[in-house]
């Protein structure tokens, strides 16, 4: 087992009213799984996704990460937590635009405190698998959005993450760039053997994964 | 991880240009003003501190009580250094000198050829004067150059003057050169020239032997004041208190029973000399006072925090930009110390760059302000010891203001900044940048108060009615008094030369010599005797300077035996006579006895700083010998050509009395200058500033402009969702800056006796300009946003 989530609840404080962002999400996932997140906007689609990669806090509840209880974790622990286990991919892909292909795939690595030669070794690498060498010395504004959101799984995967996060992965891509990114996150799914978990609207996207959660007003249905 | 932050760091600043300019040119300019100031505070503190015994050596000043007044002098009897040597050997060293003062050498060439100079700064000074003021010798025995009653001692640049000789100096040695072309002096030594940072410059040293033999009445007069200093140097600081009290006890050995009771001597620390205003200026020398030195000082600070100031508030507004950045890479496995290290790493570039930057500058401002301020005998460099104290306000500003903002913008929270939703914690960070700008506001309006006030006040110096002539006269010496007839003569058979007079100096008193004396009623007792200041004129004097006789007649001719006054009106309060009631009435003043034949209207006998005091014009033959040309376009050269004819054995040399004057408001002129250039620079900071913060708040005001304008809003209402925040502050800032600026200008102009009043307009321009600047500022980024079309700008949400 990956992770678990116990009746968790998260709410904010509005006008004297409490509103339940998530409620009661209960939700166990194994390694190897592919998991499909759905429901209308403002469903807490997104906001679990942050609760389980740990961005964002809950109320009430239990999780557990890897035999780890997240919340009861310092803030610090939990994040080396993330670094050490979580690769995330966003909508607007979030590469920063100062830095080439190249550095936005170093710069986790840096954090991680790699050293130079290997981080070299596992760039090359991961240019070498995404099929961007001829575009590492470009930069993001320069590349397409399929290109980017390319780059942008890459960046979650260089540094072997167990789980990988997306939000909406193929939101900002035309229909044939989000076919791409599909088959590439199943074939990491099968091949490697990474978990995935992917918020989206589309069923077909929703279709590559293992199993679909729906969500409706912060319950799961 | 450290070259990767720099290669980014750099590609961030080039990208965001605008800002990384007006940062960098803010900063620079907040780093040069606060270190040129700072350079040259040091550089006026540290005037004759380079002897080794500065710290434990004082010089003797005379506090003289009359019944009107007190008077503080700088010099002091002439017999008082020996006294003391003989009466107190408890005192390390006592030296005693004269001077300096102006005399014509001449010198024979190895060529046989010889040559008239003339040299202003001629110092006697005994035997003694080398345990006290440290000399370097290039050539001679410094035991033994100053025993010898005809001996001089040259500095290094003398010798190369009067012989060419650069290197080997001890050929100078057994030269002989001589004084007002008569007596005979041997080099006996070559010294370095004194550092200009000395309030004692000499070009040559003379032994005050020769001096004494040849003023053997000054020299003995105890009662007389002329151009003497006593130095001591006591064996431990700490004697001060215990020296002055005896000192006050021993002093009626000597003095006559009415100096005694008025006269007191206090020892005045050596390196205070040259920043108290009490005394006034050593002679040769400036005084720049303690209080401009710390306003200055002051001054400095402010306009480094202003510039410290706008690098936060444009690091502080860029962190919504940065915003992003900060979530993914802490998304990424960055942690808050990493990204505080990052930005910080990068602001360091900036700062650092900026200073380089400030070094070039500063260095060329330094040699500007050393040849321009020639007046002040400016000698500012660059040292390391300033490189390394700019390194230390390098790393204040990397503390103070690249930590905050990077501490700001670190502590973002991923999920929010992912989500474009700012931490809108703004309310804390609004205000804090609100009262940043505010702060700027007030410092310029101070500045520009200040630059008002005082170019008012300026003004009014020059426009002032003297009561006296002062345009197109020159002032020339006359030498040899028996052939200023011949001279005048001549000068006048030329049109370029309209009047010609002489006298002792100009109606007002300037370059430092002024004649003193005390006067009384014949009938009255010696210490009721009054202070007054003692001038001699031809009998054209009064029409040559328009001086307006109130009643009275004019001189007809200048005796051997003076017979005749003429006075001022405020001489006429010592009495509490009327014009007419003066006439007739005989004076008595120290020189001697004589009637007072006329009353000439008040006149500024002194600068504009101090009240026209008691003045009293004699008909002496004594002391005609400046005289004063009115001249017309060309006069200059005729002036020249017939000095050179008639006096023999001089050197010409002449000045124009409305220069003399101004260099009287040299302190003052510098203030002003500094002012006007310091306001100049602190708007430009501060415009920098607001500049570069309008572009940040117009990037996120962007969307709210185009859905106003939408919705109908005018190009006016739009701006006036900038321009009302920052009439606002100006106005908030205006309360606090108005009376800190009354304060300082208030006092400022207390030091004049002659000044304008202040009154509430030149408070309101001042915050009126502010708000100008403020609003052409923020509307040129403003207007731009304002302008542009409305669905580009939503479009791109």
């Amino acid at each position: 087992m990956l992770l678990q989530l116990n009746n968790i609840f998260k709410w904010v404080n509005s006008g004297g009213q409490r509103i339940f962002l998530l409620k009661d999400i209960n939700l166990e996932v194994q390694e190897g799984e592919f998991i499909s997140v759905m429901g209308p906007s403002g469903s807490g689609k997104s906001t679990l996704l942050n609760v389980i990669g740990m961005l964002d806090d809950f109320d009430e509840g239990e999780y557990q990460f890897l035999h780890e209880s997240v919340h009861a974790l310092k803030e610090k622990h939990r994040a080396n937590l993330y670094k050490e286990y979580i690769g995330f991919v966003f909508q607007s892909y979030h590469l920063l635009d100062d830095l080439t292909v190249k550095e936005n795939l170093e710069m986790p690595l840096l954090y991680k405190k790699f050293k130079g030669s290997e981080r070299k070794a596992m760039v090359a690498d991961m240019l070498d698998r995404f099929n961007i060498v001829g575009k590492k010395d470009l930069f993001p504004t320069q590349l397409s959005g399929g290109q980017q959101q390319l780059v942008g799984v890459a960046r979650a995967l260089i540094a072997s993450p167990k789980l990988i996060l997306a939000d909406e992965p193929t939101g900002n891509l035309n229909s044939q760039q989000s076919e791409e990114i599909m088959e590439l996150f199943k074939k990491l799914n099968e091949e490697d053997g990474v978990t995935i978990i992917q918020v989206t609207h589309s069923e077909q996207n929703a279709a590559y994964g293992s199993r679909i959660i729906n969500l409706l007003d912060g319950r799961k249905v | 991880m450290f070259r990767n932050y720099f290669k980014i760091g750099i590609r961030s600043l080039l990208k965001n240009k605008t800002s990384t300019i007006i940062n960098m040119v803010g900063l620079s300019l907040g780093v040069v003003v606060c270190m040129v100031i700072l350079i040259f505070v040091q550089y006026e503190s540290s005037f004759d501190d380079y002897h080794a015994k500065a710290e434990q050596s004082y010089r003797l000043v005379q506090h003289t009580v009359l019944p009107n007044e007190t008077l503080y002098w700088n010099t002091t009897a002439y017999p008082l250094g020996e006294a003391l040597r003989s009466d107190f050997p408890e005192i390390e060293n006592v030296t005693q000198v004269s001077g300096p003062v102006r005399r014509t050498f001449k010198v024979e060439d190895n060529l046989k050829n010889t040559k008239l100079f003339d040299e202003p700064a001629v110092l006697f000074v005994d035997s003694f004067y080398p345990r006290t003021f440290d000399l370097k010798w290039l050539a001679g025995d410094q035991n033994t150059a100053l025993k010898e009653t005809n001996s001089v001692v040259l500095t290094k640049q003398l010798a190369e003057k009067f012989f060419r000789e650069s290197s080997n100096f001890q050929t100078v040695l057994g030269k002989v050169i001589y004084l007002q072309s008569k007596d005979p002096l041997l080099v006996t030594g070559v010294v370095e020239n004194p550092p200009a940072n000395s309030d004692h410059q000499y070009s040559m040293l003379i032994p005050y032997e020769f001096f004494k033999i040849n003023n053997q009445y000054a020299t003995s007069n105890w009662s007389g004041n002329y151009q003497g200093s006593t130095f001591i140097t006591l064996h431990n600081k700490s004697g001060q208190q215990a020296l002055e009290t005896n000192i006050d006890s021993w002093k009626k050995k000597y003095l006559n029973e009415k100096d005694e009771k008025r006269i007191s001597y206090k020892l005045q620390p050596l390196n205070e000399m040259h920043t108290t205003t009490l005394y006034g200026q050593s002679p040769g020398g400036y005084i720049m006072p303690q209080k401009v030195l710390t306003i200055s000082l002051v001054v400095g600070i402010f306009i480094l925090l202003l510039a410290m100031v706008n690098f936060i508030n444009l690091l502080t507004a860029q962190s919504n930009a940065r915003a992003k950045e900060v979530g993914v890479r802490k998304v990424m496995g960055g942690n808050r110390r990493s990204l505080v290290f990052q930005f910080i790493l990068e602001n360091s570039l900036v700062i650092l760059i900026a200073l380089l930057v400030s070094a070039l500058a500063i260095s060329f401002s330094l040699d500007f302000l050393n040849n321009t301020l020639t007046i002040f005998s400016l000698n500012l460099q660059l040292e390391w010891g300033h490189l390394g104290f700019m390194v230390i306000i390098g790393l204040f500003i990397v503390c103070f203001a690249a930590l905050y903002p990077a501490v700001v913008v670190s502590a973002i929270k991923p999920v929010q900044a992912l989500k474009n939703k700012m931490p809108i914690k703004s309310k804390s960070q609004f205000n804090q940048r609100k009262s940043l700008v505010t702060f700027q506001f007030i410092i310029v309006q101070l500045f520009l108060i200040a630059a008002i006030v005082i170019s008012y006040q300026m003004n009014h110096f020059n426009s002032v009615d003297l009561g006296f002539s002062h345009n197109s006269i020159v002032i020339t010496e006359a030498p040899q008094t028996e052939k200023s007839r011949v001279f005048r003569e001549k000068l006048l058979a030329n049109s370029a030369v309209s009047k010609v007079s002489f006298g002792s100096g100009p109606p007002m008193a300037v370059d430092g010599f002024q004649l003193g004396t005390n006067f009384r009623l014949p009938e009255q007792a010696e210490e009721e005797a009054l202070e007054a200041e003692m001038k001699v004129g031809d009998s054209s004097y009064l029409d040559f300077y328009d001086l307006e006789l109130l009643a009275g007649r004019n001189f007809l001719t200048n005796k051997e035996e003076f017979d005749e006054f003429i006075v001022n009106e405020t001489f006429l309060k010592s009495f509490g006579w009327k014009p007419e009631q003066a006439i007739g009435k005989k004076i008595q003043i120290n020189e001697g006895q004589a009637t007072i034949v006329g009353v000439v209207k008040d006149f500024h006998n002194n600068s504009l700083q101090h009240k026209i005091s008691p003045c009293i014009i004699l008909n002496w033959a004594f002391f005609t010998n400046k005289a004063f040309i009115k001249v017309s376009n060309g006069g200059l050269s005729v002036v020249e050509t017939v000095w050179k004819d008639v006096f023999t054995n001089s050197v010409y040399k002449y000045n124009f009395l409305n220069d003399s004057m101004s260099k009287e408001y040299h302190v003052e002129q510098l203030i002003f200058a500094g002012f006007r250039v310091f306001a100049i620079i602190a708007i430009l900071i501060a415009c920098l500033g607001l500049f570069g913060l309008m572009s940040f708040l117009v990037a996120r005001k962007r969307k709210e402009i185009s859905i106003r304008k939408v919705l109908g809003a005018s190009l006016t209402e739009n701006l006036s969702l900038f321009t009302k925040e920052y009439t606002i502050l100006v106005v908030i800032a205006f309360v606090f800056s108005a009376p800190v600026a009354y304060y300082f200008v208030h006092q400022w102009l207390e030091s004049f006796t002659y000044r304008i009043d202040l009154s509430y307009w030149m408070f309101l321009l001042g915050g009126f300009i502010t708000l100008a600047i403020a609003l052409v500022t923020c509307s040129f980024q403003s207007l731009r946003a304002s302008m542009a079309n409305p669905i580009k700008a939503l479009r791109e949400e």
